[in-house]
């Protein structure tokens, strides 16, 4: 065996075992199960750091309804239009004292709950 | 040059005639002094203490308190010429217009007049107070660095100016910075350990007759008694010592002098400055220095910047006044982080340079007739009943700041400048954080209606012909500016009501 060959073929295993850790651990990347609410959820750029401060909505969260009123302005608006909106009609959401725009906290509150 | 006079060395039955009495030493007083002290009146400065603390004298303030935790009454305020204006932090800031307004959602509030009336005194305030030139909301255009952005809404950066910092000695402390001035002013002399120990007023009951005197001695025990029959009397001992002898003063009047509408006292107020209130994250990076600490500027002027809620936004959200402060670095826990990342990705901000801030305020109270000063069973020294401040603040006081922080929040956001945790929702944790600006306000309240107020829109008690208030308890309402510059200002147009009356 040629020694092009062995570096191709290590080489070829590094970059099988990378994929495999970034697609089947959560060493690199978090790995979501399918949810209902992948479309929502999708227009979070850090899932992860939303679900945190979505973990610390205290009660109130009505998923079904906000699921609802979140694809109503989800679905034509991104999430920073949205997020506009709410500020410019103070529509404003605390979530363990700090004040969110009610989109991202209820998206975040969902990100914690999917 | 006049001398200081020690009231200890004055023969026993030594009356004074001066034209006019002015009851304490401190800012109030010896600004009225100074503002006559050109004038034909004959002028009486009555000071409790000497030249420095002397804690005998000053346990003639001890008391006793109830209801919220609140500094104690020989601890918040000085009994020595100058009074609390040596401990003063210096801060200064006029009244906004909107504080001597009658606001519907504030009950009691309200001046008998405008801003525009105590306004022309302002700048000779200021010249006391040593504060620079008059800058305040003309701040931004004083500074170099720029603003905290802040989107359309209810809060702006206004601005603290400085009693100016003299080599390493910190505010004009009245006290040491006037006495070459007292002394120098012919028509007036001062008086060290001088207590007024009662107004006595003429079987009438309309005007004040004399004023009981005694000297408290270096053991603490009582000394000599004397006796000062002025023409006309100012009262500028402080919002607590001021009540206090208008109600130990009960011997023609029997609730006291002024009290027939059981006023004195009552109404007392502070700032409530708790700490930590929120923290505050600015996405861009650190902000201007003078939002963290004091800086000086080339024409000298010391100034801080605050946020404070504009008048619209306190009349839409029924609101009242705070100055909020910014304070000290802060790292933000794993919840903070992902609030952080969380809300600058959806509004499309790079926050990798953020910083926190932990926020700090001063809050205007509501007026509460029942935070008041009564007199106990306990005297003092001198054989003075002692007093009992009865301390109150309700939730609706901290639930209205809530609401101004909350919208500095969103106007964070709307700039996207930055973001804000609002630290506390429930009234042990705004307690728990309390601190308090010992600005004593409110307890003989200006009013045209006797039935409203202990004085009238001259500072002359209800009733009482020859007898004037000087100092903030005549603030019917408080505002959230710190009381000095204010009480001055009010007491220079005193002045030049005495000079008219007195002519």
């Amino acid at each position: 065996m040629k020694r092009r060959d062995v570096i191709a073929g290590v080489a070829a295993m590094g970059v099988a075992l990378a994929a495999g850790v970034y697609r089947f651990t959560d060493l690199i990347e978090k790995h979501y199960l399918p949810t209902p609410y992948d479309d929502l959820l999708g227009k979070l750029t850090d899932r992860k750091q939303a679900a945190k401060l979505g973990a610390k909505v205290s009660g109130g969260f009505d998923m079904q309804s906000q699921v609802a009123r979140l694809r109503a302005v989800l679905q034509s608006h991104s999430l920073t239009e949205a997020a506009d909106a709410d500020i410019a009609a103070s529509r404003m959401v605390e979530i363990d004292g700090w004040v969110l725009p009610q989109t991202v906290a209820w998206l975040s509150a969902l990100a914690a709950k999917a | 040059m006049t001398a200081l006079i020690d009231a200890r060395s004055l023969p026993d039955t030594t009356v004074l005639t001066p034209d006019l009495a002015i009851i304490g030493g401190g800012p109030a007083g010896i600004s009225l002094a100074l503002a006559l002290a050109d004038s034909r009146i004959s002028i009486a400065l009555l000071e409790s203490g000497g030249m420095n603390f002397d804690p005998k004298v000053q346990n003639l303030y001890a008391g006793d308190e109830t209801g919220v935790r609140y500094t104690a009454l020989d601890a918040g305020r000085l009994r020595f010429l100058g009074g609390s204006s040596n401990h003063w932090g210096g801060y200064c800031r006029p009244l906004d217009e909107i504080d001597f307004e009658s606001r519907d959602w504030v009950a009691h509030s309200g001046w008998p007049f405008s801003r525009a009336t105590i306004e022309p005194y302002f700048k000779r305030a200021q010249a006391l107070c040593e504060a620079g030139p008059w800058i305040y909301d003309k701040g931004a255009d004083a500074v170099s660095a720029p603003l905290m952005q802040l989107g359309p809404g209810g809060l702006y950066t206004s601005w603290f100016q400085f009693s100016k910092t003299r080599d390493s000695v910190l505010p004009t402390y009245f006290g040491h910075r006037y006495e070459q001035d007292l002394r120098v002013a012919k028509n007036v002399t001062p008086y060290t350990h001088a207590n007024v120990t009662g107004i006595r007023l003429a079987p009438g009951s309309q005007t004040v007759e004399r004023l009981d005197m005694a000297t408290l001695n270096a053991a603490g025990t009582p000394g000599k008694r004397f006796t000062v029959k002025p023409r006309m009397v100012v009262l500028a001992a402080g919002a607590i010592e001021s009540a206090r002898l208008l109600l130990v003063s009960d011997d023609v009047v029997k609730p006291g002098v002024g009290n027939q509408n059981d006023l004195v006292g009552r109404f007392f107020a502070d700032h409530p400055i708790p700490r930590d209130v929120a923290t505050l994250v600015v996405f861009g990076g650190p902000l201007a220095a003078f939002y963290g600490t004091t800086v000086t500027l080339s024409n000298g002027a010391i100034m801080r910047a605050a946020i404070s809620p504009n008048s619209a936004f306190c009349r839409a959200n029924k609101v009242v006044g705070s100055l909020t402060t910014v304070e000290n670095p802060v790292d933000l826990d794993d919840t903070g982080k992902a609030a952080v990342i969380t809300t600058a990705l959806a509004l499309g901000v790079d926050a990798s340079d953020a910083k926190a801030y932990s926020l700090g305020c001063g809050m205007e109270l509501q007026p509460n007739p029942d935070r008041r000063l009564t007199l106990t069973g306990e005297k003092d020294a001198l054989g003075l009943p002692r007093l009992k401040l009865d301390m109150r603040i309700s939730d609706a006081d901290f639930a209205l700041y809530r609401r101004t922080l909350a919208e500095l929040g969103r106007q964070l956001l709307a700039s996207r400048a930055g973001m804000l945790r609002i630290n506390y929702d429930h009234r042990e944790q705004w307690l728990k954080a309390m601190d308090w600006g010992n600005h004593h306000l409110g307890t003989t309240r200006m009013s045209a209606d006797p039935k409203q107020g202990v004085v009238n829109p001259d500072s002359q008690v209800h009733g009482v012909s020859n007898l004037y208030v000087a100092g903030s308890s005549v603030f019917p309402t408080y505002g959230s500016s710190n009381p000095t510059l204010n009480l001055i200002a009010l007491t220079l147009r005193l002045g030049d009501h005495l000079r008219k009356v007195m002519a």
